[in-house]
């Protein structure tokens, strides 16, 4: 039996277009990008008639061996507005004979006999059966089918339809989420597909952390993107209005066929293709701006409150001590100087000869290293009202984008092209993400049963990324104190050199330093195929794709010459880095209906990927001008380092996937995947089986009679999926390697050269096996109240087994680096649903109401072999961990130790003195080390009656309980609204910025009000900081305490959204054919008790890239901006 | 049909085989190894791992500081010589270590005890691939595993001194599991020996170890088993015909400046140094003395970061009566004048009480010439004097003159190419004099100790004033910056003394001759004289500086480090650990 999609769907609906509601014509791009992707896929749509078309290059119907004989049937498919539905499906029932509806909905159809009956289809409507009765006209009318189960959904190199899945796959309404534009597309996750969860930060060009249904692993969570059937990680530069559809494969049963490489889950993007046989050109622009937060944001003391606030932590340290500071004199009282520093001078007023101008000496440029430093004589002028460093670095930014689509198609192919150039400058100073994309999809057939095609995409960015991962500029920010200005008198930056400043750097000095830094990374990304129909129900399928990937960055260090701790050299870099990717896939595909009984799709294959990445990257230094049209590496004065490295690994897999629908009430699917990957030596392979079944209730003849009940399914699966990302491409070597910093010796004492030297570089593990994620699922999918309510919620339960880490080894096995090896264990449980309502109000009015609810409970059951935890994330609190991975926890826990109140009076410490002593019978034992009146008091967990390292306790974890998205949709007449809520409840933040600001001693930095007036003192017990003291201790800053931990439950507005489209007849005149105007607002409010700046926390890796684990640690987050954007649609 | 993908799967198994090798790239596989040339570069690399640094931290990660090679916090921080220094809540493991309160989960000791693992995995390395190699003759065979096993010595006498009670593994090893349940100074005399008995006198490169750095770390190891004989016989040994690596009969040299300056290092002195490397090509400084980045004066032509201030305690040592001998009993009674809580605007005259001029090439005061850096400005070059005190740290200081070649300013705070001294012959002559006391032999004992002070007595020794103090580098003149007087002991003094008390004046010595480079503590340990000197340094110095009030000694624990909790959480075989805690700490 042969199906066969053909393009007179796609013909011209430009009437359809103004009518049909955005589901109907997302469907038609989809049908479009259906057909481009995979014939299974058509056969699925195709299926739903019931029947088999066959289609010529001269546009005749073809009806194979059937002789035409009998009588004609014409007539005009509409829809329930009365408009003709094109492309629509019109079988004759129980036969192969068909057609389809042209542009106006008309058909002609020569049918055996007058006395059958026409089954009519299209997507989007509910399938009509409509008896001839020797008619020979027949005029029919669909109507739509708002929860359209017939949606095509792409999965694992199939597609279905929605109503037929067994697994769990969240379909993301594309529709809405494109409608409301965002740089990228990983950021339009968030919320609107259940199991998902997405936390970003505001800067320009950073990746988003996204999760599915939890961790998996110690290391990367990223999902597995597949794009237009080529897998990758990387979707940052993919344009988000090519985007078609995008389906989330969530368990075993939908995403096993990834096997190898589903453990995190997979998003299934597919991007738009052409279709119809006129030209269509669609341009779509916004520009807007982005607003920082106002207000003190951090909370930070003036310099009077902070002079006030030095004396009183000196005198609560040193009681009835002189005090001498360098900035606010000797006297009783602080004195705010006019003048910070002049020469070596700190504390000045005006009229000191030492401020005179005509001293002053400052190179910004210099290039005499200490020397020269040594020489200088700076005068800066104290800001009494005090520096807003946030505003200082953070200002209103613009962002903007234009894209244009053209696509269209005819007999012989399709095409779409698009071209999109944004750009985004960052409110912080000098970070921006300039983006330029082009994209070619295209589709030929070669006669009637060989299609050939190319999606392919090249992209051009410019984003240097601010490393935000340890003490970056915007920390420096709270850090650097208010009474140093930006720049000194004579416009030179102002800094903390001089004694009684800190070590702050000024924020705007660095980021402005880095101006002249950018990046060029140009990628090739996109595939080709070809397919075959064979046989009678076969088809072959090839597709070769992948990428092809270049990058460039420049990056140069000025020296400083403002602050207490100046880098002196100047020293330019760059880096590059290329390299590509090919997965080649060859599938067969077998299609067939028995007796509208048994549907049996069969698919089998091969996919092999193969991966080579290049290193290349120079640093030197001692450069005559910093003129960035000079600075290159050749063109320097110092020594020059180079470095060098590849990687390359590879996966061969092969594939198998039944399918099976019985009677359209029970389906079946079984998925197997058996994938070899370089990255292990002895034991290559790994199966990856999983099964999954669904049983439509309501097709059931006891359910017909409950009228309420449109469509119920219960679905249910269990497989195995696999995982093998963080493992190192070496990891099965024991390898020795050079390296000038660690192995390279002195042995001839020049002093200045050093002399060839090895080490053991790595262990290897030869014996590394595939870890194993066993996932099961039980989920229900229902439409009620004819099609008003959709509801899908699943319940899952995943064990990752032999999961693959590299645990910290004994130090007697030395510093070489360490293998990943099968031993930690970790389970995931947890609930996600949608539920979508539709509401027509009045015919003017309509309401659709999407809520998405995620949850999942992480557990780690097991480490390693020995350790029953490991700890991350030191910061400043060196010896200690602020989090904790720990056996029975969920990951990235914080643990610390818990604060039980002040040690409000001598008494209350003698008593605690005394009751350690009774408890442990040592006359010497103390409650608490480093105990003083004002300090914290920390809780005996342990119930020792002694405070020891036992005491700490898991103090809360960035893990929320449930995330959460409401989609509220309104269209009344030409306008529309929608607003976009998203949520997260009971997540912890780790405040580290507080660390900082609340507590005098450490670092001399800026302090916040709650340092000045709310920490102890003998006259405020009820404080929120303890007592202020020149020093710190282990009973207030030196290790994490419960202080840092802040409830970072929020609520956000994450997009509200007005457009109006013009009316057609006036757009019409202009040859326009739809032109839709809106404005939006991005985060308008957030509900919070998070302290901080922004709750979404994310946490970066050192290279730049936002972390999947370890994270919520606030230490300076770049917060997500209000945006405010004007936007037109326009096609032609 | 399920057959039927069976079947095919079973098909293209064996197509993928091929395909999926993929051999580690940019690395060499052990056979590449495996002969002379690999070997010797092994070897080297064991060297290497003797700084204990990487790339901007330490060689196994951890913060440079915390596996600096000079032991500055493990032995001279805690051992009172300095305070941390900087402001009080930088690094904050090293207040707990400075004032005893440290936690087996201190991140510092981990960073130290995985950097000196490390140093003996290179080693093992060399020994393993030694044996594999098949073009090395016998006679470098020996050298090669003399000068790994020399090596091996060095790393775990550090574990040795700091931690008592460490696991031993060594080439023939299989499981890295091992107990410290055994006492490993017969394992480290063992290596010690081997290298002497197989090292040659001279070596063809300077930084390499000889027989006699070998014989002189024997000797070491002897002293801190209290086996003084031993140690005497191998002492006599080196001091009658050791010579260097290049070939130099030891001696002292007559600057003692001459130790820490990258110019004149490799001299006579240098027992055993760690070579150190400035401008390297690198971009780094981490093969540049990187372990005391932080230890240079704060807001100063070094930048950074201002720590490792000395006590007035070690300051107060350095004065002398009028015969120039140090006030050994007596030295805190009359303290030595200081600037602190004086402003660098206001005039300051430094104490003009006699003090010995080591003191001076120790420690930076205000009023005396840094080196050639210029008058120590005082409290404009101290972050937080209230916390710290008024002194900087002298002995790793680059001289402004030469620094273009001997700093290296490739990060946020300097490098130098100043060797760190595991052993000068300074450090060997009081050591003999130790084993001479012990053993009664006080006259030789005496003869010892006075070559250091007649060392130190030199008119070369007297730190002058600036000719110009605006202008350092135009040279010094002839007048002493301070007051200088000490000379030798008159004969048959430490006779009269007696035994106890020339030994007193023996580790006195050595206090002074050895301050800031990492020895105190162990030392104060090895006598069993920390409890006393270390209470009695807390009492005296917390009056003043607030760092270490309250701090105290327990004994019975105190003296050795905890063994890392990381390290007894990991070694575990079922669950249990194999290493046993340190008595006294958090079990």
């Amino acid at each position: 039996m042969k199906q066969r999609y053909f393009s007179t769907w796609m013909l011209t609906q430009r009437s359809h277009l103004k009518t049909l509601p955005q589901k109907k014509v997302l469907a038609l791009l989809l049908a479009a990008a259906c057909l481009s992707q995979s014939p299974v896929q058509a056969d699925a749509a195709a299926n739903n008639a019931g029947a088999l078309l066959y289609y010529t290059e001269d546009g005749a119907f073809d009806l194979g061996n059937v002789f035409f004989q009998g009588t004609e049937v014409r007539g005009r498919v509409t829809g329930d507005d009365g408009q003709g539905v094109p492309g629509a499906t019109v079988v004759v029932k129980g036969t192969a004979v068909g057609t389809a509806t042209d542009a106006e909905g008309n058909f002609t159809l020569g049918v055996p006999s007058g006395s059958g009956t026409l089954v009519v289809s299209f997507i989007g409507y509910k399938t009509q059966e409509v008896q001839i009765n020797n008619r020979t006209n027949v005029n029919v009318t669909l109507s739509t089918d708002a929860q359209a189960l017939d949606e095509v959904v792409v999965t694992g190199y199939a597609v279905q339809e929605k109503k037929d899945l067994t697994g769990s796959v969240a379909v993301v309404d594309v529709s809405e989420m494109t409608k409301q534009p965002s740089p990228q597309v990983a950021s339009m996750l968030q919320g609107r597909a259940a199991g998902v969860t997405v936390q970003g930060s505001g800067q320009p060009g950073q990746a988003q952390q996204i999760r599915i249904r939890g961790f998996n692993t110690f290391g990367n969570n990223s999902p597995l993107y597949v794009v237009d059937g080529v897998p990758t990680q990387n979707i940052n530069d993919i344009n988000p209005n090519d985007i078609a559809s995008m389906q989330v494969l969530k368990d075993a049963g939908s995403a096993s066929i990834y096997g190898s490489r589903a453990a995190n889950g997979v998003v299934i993007i597919t991007t738009r293709g052409g279709g119809k046989e006129k030209v269509t050109v669609q341009y779509d622009g916004y520009y807007g701006t982005q607003r920082p937060p106002q207000g003190n944001v951090w909370d930070l003391a003036n310099p009077q409150e902070m002079a006030d606030l030095t004396f009183r932590a000196l005198r609560n340290t040193e009681p009835g001590e002189p005090i001498e500071h360098p900035i606010y004199g000797s006297g009783a009282n602080p004195v705010v100087p006019d003048y910070l520093v002049a020469g070596t001078a700190t504390g000045l007023m005006e009229g000191d000869p030492r401020v005179d101008p005509n001293l002053y000496n400052v190179n910004p440029s210099y290039t005499g290293g200490s020397g020269d430093l040594g020489s200088f004589y700076r005068i800066v002028k104290a800001n009494k009202e005090g520096t807003d460093w946030f505003h200082e670095i953070f200002k209103p930014a613009p962002i903007t984008s234009h894209n244009i689509a053209v696509s269209g198609g005819s007999d012989i192919g399709k095409y779409y092209f698009s071209a999109n150039y944004f750009d985004q400058k960052g409110t912080l100073l000098e970070t921006y993400f300039k983006r330029f994309t082009i994209r070619s999809n295209s589709q030929f057939n070669l006669g009637k049963k060989v299609r050939v095609g190319e999606n392919l995409a090249y992209s051009v960015i410019d984003n240097p990324l601010l490393d935000l991962s340890g003490e970056s500029p915007i920390n420096m920010a709270y850090r650097e104190q208010t009474i140093i200005p930006v720049y000194d008198i004579m416009g030179n930056y102002g800094g903390s050199f001089g004694g009684g400043l800190g070590n702050a750097r000024n924020p705007v000095a660095q980021l402005q330093r880095r101006r002249n830094n950018n990046t060029l990374n140009t990628r090739l990304f996109g595939n080709v195929f070809a397919e075959a129909d064979i046989l009678r129900d076969f088809t072959l399928r090839t597709s070769f794709g992948g990428e092809m990937y270049n990058n460039t960055n420049r990056s140069f260090t000025f020296p400083e010459y403002e602050g207490s701790e100046n880098n002196t050299f100047n020293q330019f870099e760059q880096n590059g880095n290329n390299g590509y990717n090919w997965t080649w896939t060859n599938t067969l595909a077998y299609h067939r209906n028995f007796n509208d009984v048994h549907d049996l799709r069969v698919l089998v294959g091969t996919e092999a990927y193969d991966n080579f990445s290049n290193n290349l990257g120079g640093i030197s230094q001692g450069y005559f001008s910093y003129d960035p049209n000079f600075t290159d590496l050749s063109t320097d004065a110092g020594s020059q380092t180079n470095t060098s490295s590849r990687s390359a690994d590879a996966l061969f897999s092969l594939i198998g996937r039944i399918d099976y629908n019985l009677m359209d009430k029970y389906l079946v699917g079984f998925v197997i995947r058996r994938d070899g990957s370089s990255r292990f030596l002895n034991n290559q392979y790994g199966t990856f089986p999983a099964v999954s079944a669904g049983w439509r209730i309501s097709q059931e003849t006891f359910m017909q009679n409950i009228a309420w009940i449109s469509d119920l399914k219960l679905r249910g699966g269990y497989g195995v999926m696999g995982n093998q990302l963080n493992v190192d491409p070496g990891n099965a070597f024991t390898t020795y390697g050079q390296d000038r910093n660690l192995s390279f010796y002195d042995i001839n004492g020049t002093n200045t050269s050093t002399t060839l030297g090895f080490r053991r570089s790595r262990i290897g593990n030869p014996d590394a096996k595939w870890e194993t994620n066993v996932n099961s699922n039980i989920g229900i999918d229902a439409t009620l109240f004819n099609g008003a309510l959709d509801v899908t919620a699943d319940y899952y339960h995943k064990e990752i087994r032999d999961l693959l880490y590299n645990p910290e080894l004994p130090g007697t096995a030395g510093g070489a680096t360490i293998p990943f090896v099968n031993v930690a264990k970790i389970q995931n449980r947890g609930f996600d649903g949608a539920v979508t309502g539709h509401i027509q109000a009045t015919s003017d009015l309509r309401f659709d109401i999407t809520g998405t609810l995620t949850t999942y409970k992480n557990e780690i059951l097991k480490v390693s072999n020995g350790a029953q935890n490991f700890d991350q994330e030191t910061r400043r609190f060196n010896g200690s961990y602020i989090i904790r991975n720990r056996v029975g926890d969920a990951m990235s826990s914080f643990f610390g130790y818990q604060i039980d109140g002040f040690w409000d009076d001598e008494a209350e410490i003698i008593a605690a003195n005394q009751q350690a002593q009774a408890e442990s019978g040592d006359p010497n034992a103390i409650y608490q080390t480093d105990v003083k009146v004002g300090r914290f008091r920390y809780a005996d967990i342990d119930g020792d009656g002694m405070i020891t390292p036992d005491d700490r306790t898991i103090l809360g974890s960035p893990n929320p309980n449930f995330t959460y998205g409401l989609n509220i949709a309104a269209t009344y007449k030409n306008f529309d609204f929608t607003m976009f809520l998203y949520g997260s409840q009971g997540n912890e933040i780790w405040n580290q910025v507080k660390w900082w600001t609340d507590f005098y001693p450490n670092f001399a930095g800026a302090k916040s009000k709650t340092a000045v007036y709310d920490s102890w003192t003998p006259e405020n017990h009820n404080a929120t900081a303890p007592i202020q003291e020149a020093e710190g201790s282990f009973s207030t800053t030196t290790v994490p305490n419960s202080y840092y931990v802040e409830d970072g439950s929020y609520l956000r507005a994450k997009n509200v959204q007005l457009g109006y489209t013009l009316p057609a007849g006036f757009t019409g005149k202009y040859g326009v054919e739809r032109l839709r105007i809106y404005i939006q607002g991005a985060n308008l409010f957030t509900i919070t008790n998070y302290s901080g700046v922004d709750p979404e926390i994310t946490g970066y890796n050192t290279d730049g890239t936002i972390k999947t684990s370890n994270f919520g640690i606030d230490e300076g987050n770049y917060p997500n901006m209000r945006q405010y954007l004007f936007g037109v649609n326009v096609s032609f | 049909m399920a057959a039927l993908m069976a079947t095919g799967m079973q098909l293209f198994t064996s197509c993928g085989d091929d395909f999926l090798e993929k051999p580690a790239l940019g690395a060499l596989d052990p056979t590449l190894v495996a002969n002379k040339a690999g070997v010797e570069a092994l070897l080297i690399g064991a060297y290497a791992a003797l700084d204990g640094q990487g790339n901007g931290a330490a060689i196994t990660g951890g913060g440079q500081w915390e596996a600096a090679p000079t032991n500055w916090i493990y032995g001279s921080v805690a051992g009172g010589d300095a305070h941390k220094g900087s402001s009080g809540s930088d690094q904050p493991a090293i207040n707990a270590i400075a004032n005893f309160i440290t936690d087996p989960s201190n991140g510092f000791v981990n960073t130290k005890w995985r950097a000196m693992y490390e140093g003996i995995s290179r080693t093992n390395s060399v020994l393993t691939l030694l044996a594999e190699a098949k073009d090395i003759s016998e006679d470098d065979a020996k050298r090669l595993a003399a000068e790994a096993r020399f090596l091996r010595g060095h790393y775990y006498f550090e574990l040795k001194k700091m931690f008592n009670m460490v696991p031993w593994i060594d080439e023939t090893t299989t499981d890295i599991n091992q107990p410290n349940n055994v006492d490993i100074w017969p394992n480290i005399e063992a290596d010690f020996k081997f290298a002497m008995e197989n090292l040659p006198n001279s070596q063809a490169q300077v930084g390499r170890a000889n027989k006699w750095a070998a014989a002189a770390y024997l000797g070491k190891t002897y002293m801190y088993e209290h086996e003084f004989a031993d140690a005497k016989t191998i002492f006599d040994e080196v001091i009658g015909s050791g010579v260097t690596s290049n070939g130099l009969k030891y001696g002292l040299v007559d600057r003692f400046k001459d130790n820490f300056d990258a110019s004149a290092e490799n001299n006579k002195e240098s027992v055993f140094a760690i070579q150190m490397v400035a401008n390297d090509g690198t971009n780094t400084i981490s093969n540049a003395n990187q372990g005391e980045m932080l230890n240079y004066p704060y807001n100063s032509p070094f930048r950074c970061c201002g720590f490792y201030q000395p006590t007035l305690d070690l300051a107060n040592s350095y004065q002398t009566d009028a015969q120039g001998l140090p006030l050994v009993e007596s030295y805190n009674a009359d303290p030595l004048k200081n600037d602190q809580g004086v402003s660098s605007d206001v005039t300051f005259t430094p104490d003009q009480q006699s003090v010995d001029p080591r003191l001076d090439w120790t420690v930076g005061r205000r009023g005396i010439p840094f080196l050639d850096w210029g008058l120590h400005p005082g409290q404009a070059w101290i972050r937080e004097q209230n916390t710290a005190g008024p002194y900087s740290a002298k002995k790793h200081i680059y001289w402004q003159a030469t620094a273009d070649t001997y700093s290296d300013q490739h990060s946020w705070a300097p490098g130098s190419a100043i060797n760190v001294l595991i052993i000068r012959f300074a450090d060997v002559l009081l050591m003999a004099a130790e084993a001479e006391a012990q053993l009664g032999n006080l006259e030789q004992a005496q003869t010892y100790v006075d070559m250091v002070r007649a060392r130190a007595a030199k008119p070369e020794n007297i730190v002058y004033q600036y000719v110009d103090p605006s202008k350092p580098l135009a040279g010094f003149s002839s007048t002493p910056a301070a007051t200088y007087n000490v000379a030798a002991y008159p004969t048959g003094y430490f006779a009269g003394l007696g035994k106890d008390q020339a030994l007193r004046a023996i580790y006195f010595e050595r206090k002074l001759e050895l301050a800031l480079e990492g020895h105190r503590f162990f030392d104060l340990v090895r006598w069993g004289i920390a409890e006393e000197e270390l209470n009695e340094f807390f009492a005296y110095e917390g009056a003043i500086i607030p760092d270490v009030r309250g701090a105290k000694f327990t004994a019975g624990t105190n003296e050795y480090y905890p063994i890392p909790q990381r390290q007894i959480d990991l070694q575990t075989i079922n669950g249990v650990s194999t290493l046993t805690q340190n008595p006294g700490y958090v079990q």
